[in-house]
C-alpha cells in the first residue's frame, strides 16, 4: 500500500502527485466548504485519479501530518494492494431518518469479508448517534466502525460530503475495505477536565437543555463565556463541553457538545442526549491535557494495528472542532503529539468535524463521540 | 525555540524562503491575543467557580445552621420528654428497674430504693443485677441465697419466661414482683406494695363467707367447714347440726325496727359462740337463723348438754338500744351419719327437726327422728286444708258459758274456734292455732271469729255478753279496732257486750303500738279481760301497763284451789289485787263443787267450766244456758249447782 498527499490552495493549485499513484484506488480530500462548494476541486481530482473512489467532505479546519490549516484543501491517494473498497452513498433529509440510512448505508456494505467501515456524515442534519446505531444494525458491532460528520468552520451553516461526486449537503457516505489484509486500528480520547460544581438537569427534552439547577442553561454558558465568547455562540460553546452522568452511574459519564442555541428559549441544543434528572458539569480544556488525549488517541489506534514496520501505513485523524477552537494556533500541539506517536513514517491525514465517530475506548461499542481526537490507522499486510 | 514559533516562521515563509516579517508578527500577535484571550477565559471561569463554590459554602453553612437548630430543637423535645419520663417513672407507684442483656442496671426509679432502703450510691445505673442482691441482702430486705435468686432469674429470662412473685418482706409488706423479659435480652422488673390490696382481697373474701353483722361464718362457709368436717369424719364417729331458729324474730324488728333487731342478733351471736367449744362451728345462716355444728361428739348427750347451755345463756334478757328483750329459740338437731351421710340429708333432718320444734310451739328442740319429714308434710297439709276451711267453711264456733258465781246465771259465752276436719276429725286450736299464727291466717281466722261471735251475740238476750281471744299476732296488723268496730256495725251489737281476751304474750314487749290499740279498743266500749293469768313472765306488770276490765285466772290454780296447801292463797291474793281495780275475775277449768264452793267464798266473779258445761255450738247454747223468756229456768239450772 502506498499513500500520497496533496495539497491545493488558491495561489499553487495542488501540489505535484506520484504518477505512479493514478491508478489509486481511493483518494480522501476536506476543505472548507467555502472551497468545496463549487465541485471543481472534486473534478479536478476525479480527471487526476480516474479509477479511484474519491471520498470527501467539508470541515471545520484540515489536517495533514502536522499542519492544520484552514484555506487550503488537503487529500491522499492510496493505492491498496489487495484490499478491495466499496462506496456508497445516502441521501437523508431529516435527522429522524438517521438510524434508516445508517441501516441502508449497513446492509449495502455488508459481505463475510468487510473488516473495517469509515463514514463522512452531513453534520448538521444528521442525529450522529442513530446514523452509527443504524449503521451497526447492520453490519454487528463487531465490525471496526469510524468516521466523522463534516463540519462548517463555525458558521454552523451547511455541511457537504462528496462520494464519488460533488460534495453535497444532507448526504452520508460510507466505505468500506474488504479482505484479509487490511488492518484497521482506531482510538479515541478526550482530555477535557471536568470543574466547578455538579449541577442538577432539572429541565430538558431529549438533546436539548433548558436548565441546570433551575437556571436556563444558556445563562449559563454566557456567564462563563463572559461577553467576548458569548458573541461567538453556538461555536463558542464548544470551550465549555459539558460531562454528563447519571447520578446512580458516575462512572459511565459521557461529554456533550453544543450544537445551537434558542436565545429565545435559553435553550442549548447538544450532540447527544441531556436526560432530565442526570448530573452535569462544565468541562474545560488544558492544551497540555489536550495534547495528551491525542497521543493517547494515537497511541491506542497503533497497539490496535497488527501490522509491521515494514507494512505500509496511513492514519486518518478526525478531531472535533471544540479542540481547535480552544487551541488557536496551539492546535498543532495535538497534531503533533498524535503525529509522534504515529510515527513519521505514517501518513496522516484528518479534518476537525462536528463529531467523532469511533468505538468507545473502554467499551469497545461504536458511538459518537464529541470533543475527542479520533484516530483510525490502516495498513496492509504484504502477501 | 519554541516550536510555535518555528511553525510561525515556517507559515510566514514564502516559496523561495523569504520570511514574511509583517505575516510573521501578524501570527505571533494572535497566538498572544489567543493566550490572553485564553487566560481570561481560565480567570473567568475560576472567579465564576470561587463564587459558586462560596455561594455552595453559604448554603451549606445555612442549612448545617437550620440543621443545628433543628437537632438543639429537638435536644430540648429530648430533655423535656426525658424530664417527663423521669418525673413519671419517679411518682409511679411501683419500684422499676430496667436491665440489660449483660445483667447491668440500666435504670432504677426512687421508688424501688425508697421501697427497700436502698443507698443510691450501690443502686445506680451500671451496677450488676448481683451487687444490687447482696446489697439488698446486707440493708435487709432479703434473704435467701443471692447467687441462686440471680441465677434463678437470669434462667427465667433467658427462657423468655414472665415471671410473677409475691414476697414477704421482713417488715410484713407483700410486694408482688413482675420480671419481664425484653427482646434485647435484658429484663424489666416492676415491684408493686400489695400490702393494702392483699389485706382488701383477704377482707373480700372473709366477708365473702363471713357474716358482716355478727362476723360469724356465714351460709357458704358453713356448708364449706361441713363438708370438710362430714369428710373427716371416721367410722364410728359422730358429729351434730343444730339449726337455731329464733323465736317470733319477725316481730322485733317490725315493732321496734331493724337497728334494734341487728342489735339482738348480735348479742345471740355472741351468746352462742359463747357456748360452744373451739372445735365448734357456728354460722349465721341468714335473717333468724343460726347454725351449730358440734364436732367431735362423744355422745349424744353432749348435745343436749349444748341445747341446755344455750338456752341458758339466750334466755337471759338482752339489752339492745335500750330495749330489754327476751328472747327463745327452736332448736333442731340431726346427727351425722345416722340422720344423714351426706350434707344435703343432713341439712334436710336438721331443718325437718326444727320445724317440729317450732310446730310443738316453738321454744324447744328436737332431735331428727324418722317420720318428721311425714309430720312436716302434715303439717303443711294441715295448711292447706286450713286454707280451704275458712274459704270453704270448715271452721264452727263453740260457746262455753260463764256463770256468775253469786247469782247462778250465765252472764256471757266465750267463743271457741273449733275445726272439723273431714278426714281427721275435730283437731283441737293448740294444734291448728300455731299454724295459723305462723302462716299469717291467724287474721282471716281472727276476723272471722269476731265477726261470727258478734252476729250470734247480737241474737241472745240483751244483757249476755261474748268473750273472743285475740291472738297477739293480730294486734300486729294494727287495724285490730277497725275490725272490731266493723263486727260491732255488723252484727248491731253494742261494744259493751263484747270482751276481748288477750294472754300476756300481747304485752310481753313494752309496746307503744299495742297499748295503743288497746286503749283504742277501749274507747271502742269493748271490754279487755287478761287471760291465763299467772302463768306468764311477769303477770302483775301487765296489770301496771293497762287498765284491764277482767283477769282469768288460769286452770292450773284453780286446779287444788279447794286442797290445802293448794294455790288458794295465790287465788286470794289475785282476786285482791282484782277487786283493789275494780277488775272482775273468772276462773277457768272449775270441775267440782268443791272447786266452785272455795271459789265462792273467795269472792270469784265467775266460773268457767266443765262443771258448767262444756263449750257447745252456737244451736245448743240458746236452750241450754238461757231458755228465751225463763230467767226462772235458768235460775233452777243454777241451783242445781249449789
Amino acid at each position: 500500500m502506498r499513500t500520497q498527499q496533496a495539497v491545493w490552495n488558491s495561489q499553487t493549485n495542488w501540489t505535484s502527485l506520484k504518477p505512479e499513484l493514478k491508478d489509486a484506488s481511493l483518494v480522501l480530500y476536506f476543505g472548507a466548504r467555502q472551497a468545496l462548494a463549487c465541485g471543481a476541486r472534486y473534478a479536478e481530482l476525479r480527471a487526476m485519479f480516474p479509477s479511484a473512489h474519491i471520498l470527501g467532505c467539508s470541515t471545520g479546519g484540515q489536517i495533514n501530518n502536522n499542519d492544520v490549516s484552514d484555506s487550503e484543501i488537503i487529500a491522499a491517494a492510496i493505492k491498496f494492494d489487495s484490499t478491495r473498497l466499496s462506496l456508497c452513498r445516502h441521501h437523508i433529509d431529516d435527522p429522524l431518518q438517521s438510524h434508516s440510512c445508517g441501516e441502508a448505508l449497513g446492509h449495502a456494505l455488508k459481505a463475510d469479508d468487510l473488516a473495517g467501515v469509515f463514514v463522512l456524515s452531513d453534520g448538521l442534519n444528521v442525529n450522529g448517534s442513530e446514523l452509527v446505531a443504524g449503521i451497526i444494525a447492520a453490519i454487528g458491532p463487531n465490525i471496526p466502525l469510524t468516521g466523522g460528520l463534516a463540519g462548517d468552520g463555525s458558521d454552523f451553516g451547511e455541511t457537504l460530503v462528496g462520494a464519488d461526486c460533488a460534495p453535497q449537503s444532507h448526504a452520508v457516505a460510507a466505505i468500506g475495505f474488504y479482505g484479509s489484509a487490511i488492518r484497521i486500528g482506531h482510538g479515541s480520547a478526550g482530555g477535557w477536565d471536568v470543574f466547578g460544581p455538579r449541577r442538577r438537569v432539572t429541565r430538558s427534552s431529549g438533546n436539548v437543555l433548558f436548565e441546570l439547577d433551575g437556571e436556563p442553561a444558556l445563562d449559563l454558558y454566557e456567564r462563563y463565556l463572559g461577553e467576548e465568547d458569548s458573541k461567538g455562540l453556538p461555536g463558542s460553546a464548544l470551550l465549555f463541553p459539558i460531562q454528563v452522568h447519571d447520578a446512580a452511574h458516575p462512572d459511565s459519564a459521557v461529554v456533550r457538545t453544543v450544537l445551537a442555541v434558542d436565545r429565545a428559549a435559553r435553550s442549548m441544543t447538544f450532540a447527544g442526549d441531556v436526560p432530565q434528572g442526570w448530573t452535569a458539569q462544565l468541562m474545560r480544556g488544558n492544551f497540555d491535557r489536550l495534547a495528551g488525549g491525542a497521543a493517547d488517541a494515537a497511541r491506542q489506534a497503533t497497539v490496535g494495528l497488527d501490522a509491521s514496520e515494514e507494512d505500509g501505513k496511513f492514519s486518518i485523524l478526525v478531531s472535533c472542532i471544540g479542540r481547535r477552537l480552544l487551541m488557536g494556533q496551539r492546535t498543532t500541539d495535538e497534531i503533533e503529539a498524535a503525529g509522534a506517536e504515529l510515527g513519521a513514517g505514517t501518513p496522516r491525514i484528518g479534518f476537525y468535524s462536528y463529531g467523532e465517530i469511533s468505538p468507545h475506548a473502554k467499551s469497545g461499542l461504536c458511538e459518537l463521540h464529541n470533543q475527542t481526537m479520533t484516530v483510525t490507522s490502516f495498513a496492509e499486510v504484504r502477501g | 525555540m519554541h516550536r510555535l514559533v518555528v511553525q510561525q516562521i515556517a507559515k510566514a515563509t514564502d516559496a523561495a524562503g523569504r520570511v514574511d516579517v509583517d505575516a510573521f508578527a501578524e501570527l505571533v500577535g494572535r497566538a498572544y491575543d489567543e493566550l490572553d484571550h485564553d487566560r481570561r477565559r481560565t480567570d473567568r471561569s475560576m472567579s465564576l467557580m470561587i463564587e459558586e463554590i462560596d455561594e455552595i459554602n453559604r448554603n451549606l453553612e445555612r442549612l448545617v445552621a437550620e440543621r443545628t437548630e433543628e437537632l438543639r430543637a429537638r435536644e430540648a423535645d429530648l430533655r423535656t420528654q426525658n424530664l417527663r419520663f423521669e418525673a413519671a417513672l419517679s411518682n409511679m407507684t411501683q419500684g422499676l428497674l430496667l436491665y440489660d442483656r449483660a445483667g447491668r442496671m440500666v435504670v432504677c426509679n426512687q421508688r424501688y430504693i425508697e421501697m427497700y432502703g436502698l443507698s443510691p450510691d450501690v443502686a445506680k445505673p451500671g451496677c450488676s443485677f448481683r451487687d444490687l442482691i447482696a446489697h439488698r441482702k446486707e440493708t435487709g430486705s432479703f434473704k435467701g441465697d443471692v447467687d441462686e435468686f440471680c441465677a434463678n432469674v437470669l434462667r427465667n429470662v433467658a427462657q423468655g419466661k414472665v415471671t410473677r412473685t409475691v414476697v414477704e418482706t421482713t417488715d410484713g409488706r407483700a410486694i408482688l414482683i413482675v420480671n419481664k423479659p425484653l427482646s434485647d435480652g435484658g429484663w424489666l422488673t416492676t415491684q408493686e406494695d400489695i400490702t393494702e390490696r392483699k389485706r382488701s382481697d383477704e377482707r373480700i373474701a372473709h366477708l365473702a363467707h363471713y357474716d358482716v353483722l355478727t362476723d360469724l361464718p356465714n351460709r357458704v362457709l358453713f356448708r364449706d367447714e361441713l363438708e370438710r368436717v362430714l369428710e373427716g369424719v371416721q367410722s364410728g364417729e359422730q358429729i351434730a347440726v343444730l339449726y337455731i331458729d329464733i323465736d317470733e324474730f319477725k316481730s322485733v324488728n317490725d315493732t321496734l325496727g331493724h337497728p334494734v333487731g341487728d342489735e339482738l342478733l348480735k348479742t345471740v351471736a355472741e351468746r352462742l359462740r359463747s357456748c360452744v367449744r373451739k372445735t365448734d362451728i357456728v354460722a349465721r345462716l341468714g335473717g333468724d337463723e343460726f347454725a351449730i355444728i358440734q364436732t367431735p361428739l362423744r355422745n349424744p348427750a353432749e348435745v343436749t348438754e349444748l341445747v341446755t347451755r344455750i338456752y341458758d345463756s339466750i334466755r337471759v334478757p338482752h339489752e339492745c338500744a335500750g330495749h330489754l328483750l327476751a328472747v327463745d329459740a327452736s332448736i333442731g338437731i340431726a346427727l351425722a351419719p345416722e340422720d344423714g351421710a351426706d350434707i344435703h340429708d343432713l341439712l334436710k333432718n336438721a331443718d325437718l327437726a326444727m320445724y317440729s320444734a317450732k310446730a310443738d310451739g316453738r321454744r324447744t328442740y328436737r332431735f331428727f327422728e324418722p317420720g318428721m319429714d311425714e309430720r312436716v308434710r302434715a303439717l303443711r297439709a294441715l295448711e292447706l286444708d286450713m286454707r280451704e276451711a275458712i274459704a270453704n267453711g270448715g271452721f264452727e264456733i263453740h260457746y262455753q258459758p260463764l256463770v256468775n258465781i253469786r247469782d247462778n246465771v250465765v252472764t256471757g259465752c266465750e267463743a271457741l274456734l273449733r275445726w272439723r276436719h273431714p278426714k281427721l276429725g275435730m283437731i283441737s286450736p293448740a294444734q291448728f292455732i300455731p299454724v295459723a299464727e305462723d302462716t299469717g291466717l291467724i287474721n282471716q281466722l281472727g276476723e272471722w271469729v269476731l265477726n261470727t261471735a258478734c252476729a250470734e251475740a247480737a241474737t241472745w238476750p240483751h244483757h249476755i255478753k261474748v268473750a273472743v281471744n285475740v291472738s297477739p299476732l293480730q294486734f300486729k296488723s294494727r287495724t285490730l279496732a277497725l275490725k272490731v268496730a266493723a263486727a260491732l256495725a255488723a252484727s248491731g251489737l253494742s261494744p259493751n257486750r263484747l270482751e276481748l281476751e288477750i294472754t300476756e304474750a300481747v304485752l310481753i314487749r313494752d309496746d307503744e303500738v299495742t297499748l295503743a290499740t288497746l286503749h283504742q279498743l277501749k274507747k271502742l266500749g269493748v271490754r279487755i279481760a287478761l287471760d291465763d293469768f299467772g302463768t306468764g313472765y311477769s303477770s302483775l306488770s301487765y296489770l301496771h301497763r293497762f287498765p284491764f276490765d277482767k283477769i282469768k285466772i288460769d286452770r292450773s290454780f284453780i286446779k287444788d284451789v279447794a286442797e290445802s296447801g293448794g294455790s288458794s292463797s295465790i287465788v286470794q291474793a289475785v282476786l285482791n289485787i282484782a277487786a283493789a281495780r275494780s277488775m272482775t275475775t273468772t276462773a277457768e277449768g272449775v270441775e267440782t263443787r268443791q272447786q266452785l264452793e272455795m271459789l265462792r267464798r273467795l269472792d270469784c266473779t265467775e266460773m268457767q267450766g266443765f262443771l258448767f258445761s262444756p263449750a257447745v255450738p252456737a244451736s245448743e247454747i240458746m236452750r241450754l244456758s238461757f231458755p228465751q223468756s225463763d230467767k226462772s229456768a235458768a235460775k233452777r239450772r243454777g241451783a242445781d249447782l249449789r
